[in-house]
């Protein structure tokens, strides 16, 4: 992997960055897709090839499942299986919360994680050794470490464990994928993890940032599984603090575009969610100007394109609301279109990010987002202060604007019209 | 009322001057007179069905690059839930192009009232109105409502509504001439003059492009008497609002035949899944695949209706039920226009599409063989080959003497230009276009990733459009073989479909088992077939 930072934002932590692999170029910071079982639902590799996307994900638990490695190997990769000549990254299998959601059986030895397999029942053990030689055969260009993680809202002694377990896991990693000879065109990730421990986080930063020259970058994980925002964005906040600056920084399961841009703003590079591709199945498209829910009466009638101005196809061959509302969860092409717009949207987002820190532009670019985005419905108050952790006033020259508690999480309901 | 209705005329032209039945190859051409632009499609050729007013699987984009897709059918009906409905709400030019992503310089749109592959039973229609189905229910469409809308809607070619019974059947002969007395008087008041515009002598003096549907139903009797009833001159009151045409036929662009009630009705013993929403199901085309004894009444039916009417007219065949119908029914009968609803929904339940006409001479394996792969079978876990062995995919060798595929599946072209995002966007690499594999859309299909579907619609569309040329080109090229190369096409082509009868089946099985628990559940019916395959038996899994 080549990285180079080409720009730093002069009052945040943001950065633009060039990040080399072997299918091709990704600028940075940017939002990665996810096609969990080797396809984005409803989209062709070309359709999101097209959307100007370069970097997608594959979950390994589930490639492992089916179509099985076997199967990978023999079609030469899993580039090759789905027809993605672009970059891949592929999250490990207890990455995200794979290990805690869908499997109720799982434990966690010091060997491995042990599972009943879902195909024969019997107990499974999944080595950090395997997990790398499984990612080996889908061959992604990004790979990640096996870790031990554990929802965010556990607490007591099993969180200093797990993390403690995921750096020896690390350095079983490193070990197998150096010793594979995979490592100049497959690069490996560590996870920090530590639960929303401070303490916890630090320790695990301390012994990860150590192994600084056998990992090609850095996931935050363990996060983004329902816990306040406020605590959230503060171990974001810690965590690219202290990681290297001249290493990609990739923030686990962060898809809200107020989520994307408060992690950038921290110095976070790389993100990736379900959000914009299983909310666009729903009939829920992503604006500038906040969700869409087609789904409601309101847009029954409305001739407009989701956003006049959107680049993507659907938008662009002028597909109107009311006909995706008259479609919306009845035909999967509503799916499809609506994908196709949640993506570029997505692109967009962190497009313009990069665009705006190149051109020392980026704060602005925060408040205007945030302006559009939450300006009648209220700023939450966790980006008002994640941000100003960084020197961006959401709220200059608009210091009586409504300011939201909670998670602020904006949404089209039905009696909003 | 719109009164800036933009004006399209279809023409059809026919190469030769046949009898009334033989096959015949021409082009419909669609002239939109105000800018300039004519649409020429060639036939035998294809029509794209709809669902919901969008072909099913496809996105705008994908619609835009498909060779196949140049005349769409758009069934109104499911329009009914809202009011006024979506294709009249569009402002600007070509409204229903516009409101379903269509481009008025490429898609030619027919609109019908009711989904003409639709046979459920229905609650009876009235001497004034059409039972039509949306998902808030059924609702009654009368002639004047018809013709709002279409006047709103201006699609291209429109469908005069029909008296089609849908009524659980035997219907009485007073029905059946009810049905021929209603559907001549609703297609009169559509041929009425537009208002707000002069009739000058010499122009075209109507307006819109119509299509009417044959009735009669399976009765001969009846199909005689509604043909006839169209040439019949008018007289008096019916003459004066339909002035200046002499009589009704005069009005028509064209005859549509929808199959499904006539197979409905003459297969009266056929097993129907069960009723779904209150209304009885329809016959499953992919259990009961079309019979040739079936399609032998059939034709003498169509034969019947088009027997006294111009030879001139396209003739368009909504439903057939297999590529062995569809070369019946243009051998027979030279039936112009097919819709491609059944290859359509083998995409639906996982099948692609492999068949060529001619058949190939040089056959290995053994014969008859499908005419498309069941993807969901084990069999194609590992294969990555492309989707068709009839045809050619992208990395073909040059000189391989198959027809090639072009479909976005076998010949995967890049985006023109992909999307930038900021100005530190480089442009990705260029790949030579690879084919997707069978094992990809096995997995896909088992996954229940949607665009598995998507790359079989896509493929199937193009596969019946490469057939249709190559009908053309034996009519073209040496017409008198044509009847031997049918022959040779049976033989060599499974008539009874069972592939798609076996992958309807793996599709109702994924689609059961998805969901939480999937895996335990697939499981447990492993082991059950296990049990039963060593009892001797098998349990059918519907």
């Amino acid at each position: 992997m080549q990285f180079e930072v080409l720009a730093t934002c002069h009052t945040t932590r943001a950065r633009a960055s060039r990040m080399k692999l072997a299918h091709g170029v990704t600028p940075l910071p940017t939002f990665m897709p996810v096609a969990t079982q080797a396809a984005i639902k409803g989209l062709t590799p070309q359709q999101v090839e097209g959307l100007g996307v370069t970097l997608i994900l594959n979950n390994t638990y589930h490639l492992n499942l089916r179509p099985g490695i076997k199967v990978l190997l023999e079609a030469g990769g899993a580039h090759k299986f789905q027809g993605w000549n672009h970059n891949l990254l592929t999250v490990c299998d207890s990455g995200g919360f794979q290990l805690v959601s869908l499997n109720k059986f799982t434990t966690i030895t010091e060997e491995g994680a042990l599972f009943s397999s879902p195909f024969t029942g019997e107990p499974t053990m999944l080595t950090p050794e395997e997990s790398i030689s499984i990612q080996h055969a889908i061959g992604a260009d990004i790979i990640m470490q096996l870790d031990d993680v554990v929802s965010s809202l556990t607490v007591g002694p099993r969180v200093g464990d797990a993390m403690r377990r995921s750096i020896r896991w690390l350095d079983r990693c490193i070990a197998f994928h150096e010793k594979s000879g995979k490592s100049d065109i497959q690069n490996l990730f560590a996870i920090v993890q530590g639960g929303l421990d401070s303490v916890l986080r630090d320790e695990c930063l301390n012994e990860m940032t150590k192994r600084h020259d056998q990992v090609a970058g850095y996931a935050i994980g363990g996060l983004s599984g329902g816990e306040e925002k406020d605590i959230f964005w503060r171990m974001i906040g810690q965590c690219t603090e202290k990681l290297p600056t001249d290493k990609p920084r990739y923030s686990m399961g962060i898809g809200f575009a107020e989520d994307l841009l408060v992690c950038v703003a921290l110095g976070v590079d790389m993100a990736d969610c379900v959000f914009p591709t299983r909310t666009a199945r729903f009939g829920v498209a992503l604006t500038f100007n906040g969700p869409l829910n087609l789904k409601l009466a309101k847009h029954a009638k409305d001739a407009k394109p989701i956003d006049s101005t959107c680049p993507c196809p659907t938008c662009s061959d002028g597909v109107s609301r009311a006909t995706l509302h008259h479609i919306a969860t009845h035909e999967t092409v509503a799916a499809h279109a609506i994908t196709l717009h949640n993506l570029a949207f997505q692109a967009q987002v962190m497009g313009q990010a990069r665009d705006s820190i190149m051109g020392g532009t980026f704060p602005k670019y925060l408040r205007r987002f945030f302006a559009d985005y939450f300006g009648n419905a209220g700023y939450p108050e966790w980006c008002v202060n994640a941000l100003q952790s960084v020197g961006v006033d959401l709220l200059e020259g608009n210091p009586h604007a409504k300011v939201v508690k909670g998670d602020g999480v904006k949404w089209e309901y039905s009696d909003a019209a | 009322m719109s009164l800036n209705h933009h004006l399209s005329a279809l023409r059809f032209h026919i190469q030769s001057t046949p009898a009334t039945f033989s096959p015949r190859l021409g082009t419909v051409t669609l002239c939109r007179l105000a800018e300039d632009i004519s649409i020429d499609l060639q036939t035998p050729g294809l029509i794209t069905s709809t669902s919901r007013g969008v072909v099913p699987h496809l996105s705008s984009d994908h619609v835009r690059v498909s060779d196949a897709v140049r005349w769409i059918h758009v069934p109104f009906e499911s329009f009914l839930e809202l009011s006024p409905p979506l294709p009249t709400l569009h402002p600007g030019p070509y409204p229903s192009h516009a409101c379903l992503g269509l481009r008025p310089n490429r898609h030619v749109l027919t609109m019908s009232l009711r989904d003409p592959a639709d046979d459920r039973d229905m609650p009876p229609n009235g001497n004034d109105f059409v039972s039509a189905l949306c998902l808030r229910g059924v609702r009654k469409v009368t002639p004047n409502e018809w013709r709002d809308y279409t006047l709103s809607a201006q699609p291209d070619v429109l469908v005069a509504l029909s008296d089609v019974p849908l009524t659980s059947g035997p219907h009485s002969q007073k029905r059946i001439t009810k049905s021929i007395e209603r559907s001549a008087s609703w297609l009169a008041n559509l041929l009425r003059p537009l208002p707000g515009r002069h009739v000058s002598a010499g122009a075209a003096s109507h307006l819109l492009n119509v299509l009417v549907h044959m009735a009669g139903g399976i009765a001969p009797k009846a199909r005689q008497a509604f043909s006839r009833s169209l040439l019949e001159p008018l007289f008096d009151k019916e003459a004066e609002a339909i002035r200046p045409l002499n009589n009704l036929d005069q009005g028509v662009a064209g005859y549509t035949f929808d199959l499904a009630p006539l197979r409905k009705s003459l297969s009266p013993d056929a097993p129907r899944p069960a009723p779904t929403g209150g209304l009885g199901a329809g016959i499953d085309p992919f259990s009961v695949p079309p019979a040739p004894s079936v399609t032998a009444q059939i034709i003498s039916l169509i034969r019947t209706s088009l027997e006294p009417l111009p030879a001139t007219k396209p003739r368009v065949v909504h439903s057939a039920g297999s590529p062995h119908e569809i070369l019946a029914l243009i051998r027979d009968i030279g039936i112009d226009l097919f819709d491609a609803h059944w290859a359509q929904r083998a995409a639906d339940v996982g099948v692609a599409l492999d068949f060529v006409f001619p058949a190939p001479a040089d056959i290995s394996g053994p014969a008859p063989r499908e005419i498309g792969h069941n993807f969901y079978d084990e069999r194609y876990s590992h294969d990555f080959s492309p989707f068709a062995d009839a045809l050619r995919s992208c990395t073909a060798d040059q000189l391989d003497e198959r027809p090639p595929c072009t479909c976005m599946a076998c010949a995967p072209s890049r985006p023109s230009e992909p999307l930038k995002h900021s100005r530190v966007d480089e442009a990705p690499p260029l790949h030579a276009p690879v084919p997707y594999t069978r094992a990809y859309v096995h997995h896909l299909l088992h996954t229940h990733e949607m665009s598995a579907h998507t790359l079989l619609a896509l493929h199937n569309l193009a596969v019946l459009d490469t057939f249709f040329a190559g009908v053309r080109r034996v009519l073209s090229e040496r017409p008198a073989a044509l009847s031997q190369e049918i022959r040779q096409f049976e033989q060599t082509y499974d008539g009874k479909l069972g592939v798609l009868a076996e992958a309807k089946k793996a599709w109702t099985e994924v689609n059961l088992a998805r969901g939480k628990g999937r895996l335990a559940r697939e499981r447990e019916r492993e082991k059950q077939r296990q049990r039963q395959d060593t009892l001797g038996t098998a349990v059918e899994l519907n």
